[in-house]
């Protein structure tokens, strides 16, 4: 079989040196039979003739040989090829129409398929990663919540889903720099996390067990990219110490480069570090940032874990009602926390690229159709003279194939360039690492769509050309008997394309109209001219909450006395984040609940002006003041959720709680200001139970420190940066944004859905809008003879005019009809998208529809026009 | 001259493997020896000897290489392979079968 191959493609290949080697071995033949004649006693002539005569055709001889050597199916194929290629290059506007169509179609669907796969297909760095579970904590109250330490220690105990189980807690750290000092983000690890991932470190060999308890020596592991910019990628960093939080930590290996997490993984340390600077790590009920992967055992499918890991946690909430009464867990595939909640997004983007990949392909073959009128008397010339059908649409398919490809081509080449675009709208904390671009998975993709292509467009026109009359087509200006079919197949595509466009702009009206309500959601503040600054006092110099207290402070002071600045507070927390500090309060004279039904309300720790700076409104009482001190009495303000789910109406001013559910032992806080509720998570989702505390009163170490400035806010940066360094030269500051920002990036992934949505429908449009103006224009220039014969029996031009457009407006119409009962059914995919718009909103389904018989309209006056133009008798002569 | 008969369907891909098993020869050479061998009965038709031989060598039962010819000429010598020759055993005994059977049912006994 293979040796076969070869054997034609060598009679294919040196076709040169094959052909000449049949001349020779004939010519040779002649002679011999020649001078065996000559010698028999034949006159010249008479040999010459007989020779002639034993070989017949000698044409004829060669290709037989040709085909007994299997040159002809391939050699057919490329002749197919340059036929088509000639063909091409002799109708360069259909040619350039074709390609330009199918370039975009399968650039659009090559784009957005490199990201499709590098953020939900490209397999994760881990090994067998299918059974890797991401396991948290849910109540409630909450949702999704952290694992407690020691709640892990007893799943992973208990358990007999998990072949292993480990804890990961993020870290922080401040890594005093060269040049300018820096925040670090890293995972403390159980000692098996690293082995259960078939994750191995370049250097060194990760964890011994021995380190998972409190007390284990400061080593990390640093990563690969951390290694490169720190060390120089010196493999001597072995051994070295850098100093973290002014702690010497001794760096015991690096993790390889294609290491990621769903966070940024700078340095990774065991657990048992954590755990000796961590209450967390023995109190059941705190719940810090950590989470918990697991490997399902042999076996073992989701479902029984979670079965198994329910009645875990259910026996654990009886056993510790204080810490887990209404705790549940939850697990998903570890893919799922990698993909984030882009997937639906995703998957909508690509769907709809598909989309304007088909309505090219209509639009393709409804060029093919158009010169399969032109050509079909070429056709039927060749079927008469014996060419089979097959091979018509053989050579039909070729074409179709050959244009595909260089679509295909140009196509790749139009997504390299647009690839990076599209990456830069991604934001990096989507993107969890994963890198976009193009690679094999990614052009065998295009290789798909190629093939899938010349499906859509080439089998029907090719089928056509084939099934002609031969009889009818033959006739000396004969009218074609196929044209009628042919006429009705591009009606048909045309309905087909204003079909899937409309689809298409239903999808992007309904993310328009979504983001526009987002972005009109009254958030509770105002973004304008606000600077957000990140700083972490880790170093221990601000163990004691003086120390603390006095550096924000004094920070405070110094940038309020900068030229510009209207206003300027700390605060714990910033709107439209979800990583906020919660803990259960008792409200005086409250009846006591069961352990998991307190109160649980967000905790934020801001500074006098919080409120003032962001412009949050005060609908009651006071903000804090420079009053609210140490030593005086504990003051809070609560939102308004808070004061309405927990005072019923009644004025919550001078009302007490506690925080916690104990409150024997407590310290009362009275409420002196009621805040407007913000949208602390994110503007889709409603507001939370949240209690503002003076910074003051409860000291924190890692704050957010916002500034309104009369001007250009990002202008302070570096005169805040002088200040903190005067302060403190050794404290980072980082995630410096200003609220503008903010607000964008929590719509990010709808701002880049509504953008490429858009893109794509308006491709569709234009292109549904050629494709009927192709059809409309090209009937009626063949209905030329019937309306001359119409305008000379007295018709008006509004008859004709009528008549013209009537045909595109049953396009049109049947391909809306068509449209929205496919968007129906459609638009419901992308619920998870849209916010506070229905998915069969009758607004934008009506404009959608408008917009589209708008642009049939227009797309049918044109060649209606042309018709109008013209001239009866030329109609008529032309016959 | 003598009389001659067409060849039947499929027994010249027979004559062309068992003159070559002689030894190498180029086609003008098979369709000689074939018409000498048949006592000049059997005449190959040169318009279907060479698409044959083409046929052959694709199929991998003989090979060909360019060698000078007794004349001093450039020729194209084709020569037996092995499964050429397992062809050659195969068929020859199948056409024994077919003549055998074929003269029983003419001439029986």
């Amino acid at each position: 079989m293979l040796k076969d191959l070869f054997f034609r493609l060598r009679s294919v290949l040196r076709r040169g040196t094959v052909e000449s080697e049949m001349e020779e071995e004939l010519r040779f033949h002649s002679q011999r039979q020649l001078e065996k004649y000559l010698k028999a006693g034949m006159s010249g002539d008479e040999a010459q003739r007989q020779v002639r005569m034993d070989f017949g055709g000698l044409e004829q001889v060669k290709e037989e040989c040709r085909d007994a050597r299997g040159v002809s199916l391939l050699e057919t194929l490329v002749q197919d090829l340059r036929y088509g290629w000639r063909t091409l290059l002799k109708s360069p506007g259909f040619a350039a129409a074709a390609l330009f169509t199918l370039a975009l179609g399968i650039g659009a669907n090559t784009a957005i398929f490199s990201v499709v796969y590098g953020i939900l297909l490209r397999p994760l760095p881990f090994w067998d990663a299918s059974h890797l579970v991401l396991l948290n904590e849910t109540t409630p109250r909450v949702g999704d919540v952290s694992v407690s330490y020691p709640n892990f220690q007893d799943w992973r105990s208990q358990s007999h889903s998990f072949a292993e189980m480990a804890a990961v807690n993020p870290v922080k750290f401040n890594m005093a720099g060269s040049n300018q000092p820096e925040n670090i983000g890293g995972l403390a690890v159980s000692p098996n996390f690293l082995p259960m991932m078939g994750v191995r470190p370049v250097m060194g060999c990760g964890f011994t067990p021995d380190e998972e308890k409190a007390g284990a020596a400061r080593v990390v592991l640093l990563s690969y990219a951390l290694w490169q910019s720190r060390f120089g990628a010196d493999p001597s960093a072995m051994g070295q110490t850098i100093r973290l939080d002014s702690q010497t930590v001794t760096i015991v290996g690096v993790l390889p480069q294609d290491f990621r997490w769903v966070e940024k993984c700078d340095v990774m340390e065991p657990m048992g570090v954590w755990a000796t600077h961590n209450d967390s790590a023995t109190n059941r009920g705190d719940r810090g940032d950590g989470l918990v992967v697991g490997r399902l055992a042999a076996g073992v499918r989701m479902e029984q874990a979670r079965a198994e890991m329910e009645t875990l946690a259910a026996g654990l909430a009886r056993a510790y009602p204080e810490a887990n009464d209404q705790f549940g867990v939850n697990l998903r595939p570890l893919r799922e926390a990698f993909s984030g909640d882009v997937r639906p997004a995703m998957l909508v983007l690509l769907g709809a690229a598909i989309f304007v990949l088909l309505v090219a392909c209509a639009n393709v073959a409804n060029l093919f159709l158009m010169r399969g009128a032109v050509r079909a008397k070429e056709m039927a010339l060749r079927i008469a003279i014996g060419a089979s059908r097959g091979r018509i649409i053989r050579q039909i398919l070729t074409e179709s194939f050959l244009v595909a490809l260089l679509g295909g081509v140009a196509g790749v080449c139009l997504a390299i360039a647009g690839i990076p675009a599209i990456a830069r709208l991604i934001p990096p904390d989507t993107l969890a690492g994963a890198s976009v671009g193009m690679n094999g998975a990614v052009l065998l993709f295009s290789a798909a769509l190629v093939v899938l292509s010349v499906l859509v467009f080439g089998l029907a026109p090719a089928l056509h050309s084939a099934r002609g009359n031969v009889h009818a087509e033959l006739k000396e200006g004969g009218k074609t008997t196929s044209a009628g079919a042919r006429n009705r197949l591009r009606g048909l595509l045309a309905t087909s394309e204003v079909a899937l466009a409309l689809v298409l702009l239903v999808g992007a009206g309904l993310m328009m109209k979504s983001l526009y309500r987002l972005l009109a959601v009254d958030s509770g503040f105002r973004s304008e001219h606000v600077l957000k600054l990140e700083m972490d006092l880790r170093t221990a110099q601000y163990d004691k909450d003086p120390a603390v207290i006095a550096f924000w402070q004094q920070t405070l002071d110094r940038v309020r006395a900068l030229p510009g600045v209207e206003s300027a507070a700390v605060g714990t927390a910033i709107p439209l984040t979800d990583n906020h500090d919660r803990t259960d309060i008792t409200v005086e004279g409250m009846p006591l609940p069961k352990p998991g039904s307190f109160p649980h309300p967000d905790i934020h720790i801001v500074s006098p002006d919080y409120e003032k700076t962001l412009e949050i409104r005060l609908l009651r009482g006071r903000g804090f003041t420079h009053a609210d001190q140490e030593n005086v009495p504990r003051v809070a303000m609560v939102n308004s959720t808070l004061a309405q789910r927990l005072f019923h109406g009644t004025d919550p001013i001078g009302k007490r709680f506690t925080f916690g559910n104990e409150p024997g032992r407590a310290t009362w806080v009275t409420i002196v200001g009621v805040l407007a509720d913000t949208k602390m998570y994110g503007l889709a989702n409603p507001a939370r139970l949240e209690v503002y505390v003076p910074f003051r009163q409860a000291a924190s170490n890692g704050m957010v420190l916002l500034v309104k400035s009369s001007q250009e806010p990002t202008a302070l940066v570096s005169a805040i940066r002088g200040i903190v360094a005067s302060i403190d030269k050794e404290q980072p500051i980082f995630r410096i944004a200003t609220m503008q920002e903010v607000v964008n990036a929590s719509v990010s992934t709808r701002r880049i859905t509504l953008i490429l949505l858009g893109l794509f429908s308006a491709l569709a449009l234009v292109l549904a809008g050629i494709g009927i103006y192709g059809v409309i224009s090209y009937s009626a220039a063949q209905r030329s003879r019937e309306i001359g014969i119409r305008m000379a029996l007295g018709a008006q031009r509004g008859d004709v005019m009528r008549l013209v457009l009537a045909q595109g407006g049953k396009i049109s119409a049947a391909g809306i009809v068509i449209g929205s009962a496919a968007s129906l059914g459609l638009t419901r995919l992308m619920a998870k998208l849209l916010y506070s718009v229905s998915v069969v909103d009758p607004a934008t389904f009506a404009v959608v529809a408008f917009v589209l018989a708008l642009i049939a309209t227009v797309a049918s006056y044109i060649p209606a026009r042309r018709a109008l133009q013209v001239d009866p008798l030329v109609a008529l002569r032309n016959e | 001259m003598k009389e001659r008969i067409e060849l039947p369907q499929g027994t010249l891909d027979l004559l062309i493997l068992r003159t070559l098993a002689l030894e190498p020869q180029h086609g003008w050479g098979i369709s000689e020896r074939v018409q000498q061998m048949s006592s000049d009965v059997l005449q190959i038709q040169q318009g279907s000897l060479y698409p044959a031989l083409h046929r052959l060598e694709r199929r991998g039962w003989i090979k060909a290489h360019w060698g000078t010819s007794d004349n001093n000429r450039r020729a194209k010598y084709y020569e037996l392979t092995k499964t050429g020759r397992l062809q050659l055993a195969t068929e020859r005994d199948s056409w024994q079968k077919l003549t055998a059977a074929v003269a029983q049912v003419l001439d029986p006994a």
